[in-house]
């Protein structure tokens, strides 16, 4: 009979320390699983429509180029150095292929998301896959060397220069769209500063600035009102985001053109 | 004899039940602070860090690692 009473108490013990341990578990981990890092979701944030879908994928297919580039040149230093390069050649194809996907997803579609942040765990996987790969082929010290090397070379071409020109365009315009909204949230029929900011003459920071003084400068309970304003925007993007990614692990991560 | 076993089964019992209640509760308790404050204080710098969400980085990346 004892062992029966200790053997219960022995599982009411673990049932407890077992809930503790989930629930505290549960606060620290990540609720969305491995495919999508922190910083990924931070990047979704504005992807609620099609001007913030378009940045990001506009953006990702700048970092693939930019590898890309970078692995040609890398080849090139090796044939030059007579190593074989065979494998390496292949990833960037995988690579080229990719950003063919990345160019032609579809920024209006509901699964942006989705094809997103699947084009971006491919180009981070065929990136480490070609690091690994050079690893092999060389020691720490060459590697060094190669990097100063590519880093020249990159800088002298300026094939980046013209997706760096489009990014800002739409970054402006995203940020020009905020502001609008949130000089009509304070009230402040003056949009000089947002004309100022879309012409480029006045910093990010600047017209941010501009809008803090605005509202610091307002009683309490309207700073208030305004602040539960921009909050609840930021809040609704938030679960937005992750609404997405929940949605994405019901129906796993595939990507495709829509 | 028994009745101290029993008594103290009960007493853990007890302890499992408000452990699960206060557990379910903080984490009502703690999505509500997520989504909403009944504390009307809004310092300078709680705008200022909503006002910085709002917008995107002009020198934000995307980045997807090294290739070398």
């Amino acid at each position: 009979m004892r062992k029966i009473y200790s053997l219960l108490i022995g599982l009411v013990l673990l049932i407890s320390i077992s809930s503790i341990v989930l629930v505290k578990a549960d606060d620290n981990g990540n609720h969305y699983g491995k495919d999508v890092d922190n910083e990924t979701e931070k990047e979704i944030k504005i992807m609620n429509n099609s001007l913030g879908a378009e940045i990001r994928l506009l953006q990702l297919e700048k970092a693939l180029l930019k590898n890309i580039l970078k692995g040609e040149m890398t080849v090139q230093v090796l044939i030059g150095l007579n190593f074989t390069t065979t494998e390496l050649e292949s990833i960037l194809t995988e690579m080229k292929a990719l950003l063919e996907e990345v160019k032609t997803a579809n920024t209006s579609s509901n699964e942006s998301v989705q094809i997103f942040v699947s084009l971006k765990n491919e180009s981070k996987n065929l990136t480490t896959q070609f690091r690994e790969t050079m690893r092999g082929l060389l020691n720490d010290t060459s590697l060094s060397e190669l990097r100063v090397r590519i880093k020249e070379m990159l800088n002298a071409s300026d094939q980046l220069e013209n997706y760096n020109k489009r990014i800002i365009n739409l970054i402006r315009t995203f940020n020009g769209n905020q502001l609008y909204r949130l000089y009509g949230l304070v009230g402040e029929a003056n949009s000089s500063f947002v004309n100022e900011y879309l012409n480029g003459t006045l910093p990010l920071n600047e017209t941010k600035l501009q809008l803090c003084k605005i509202i610091n400068e307002m009683t309490k309970e309207k700073k208030y009102e305004i602040f539960s304003e921009i909050k609840g925007e930021n809040i609704r993007r938030q679960i937005h985001a992750q609404n997405e990614i929940e949605h994405m692990g019901d129906h796993g991560n595939g990507h495709g053109k829509h | 004899m028994n009745k101290k076993i029993i008594s103290i089964f009960f007493l853990l019992i007890i302890f499992a039940s408000i452990a699960l209640a206060y557990n379910y509760f903080n984490q009502n308790s703690t999505d509500e602070k997520q989504y909403g404050s009944s504390d009307k204080t809004v310092t300078d710098s709680d705008v200022a860090s909503q006002i910085d969400d709002t917008f995107i980085g002009e020198d934000s990346e995307i980045e997807i690692g090294e290739m070398v």
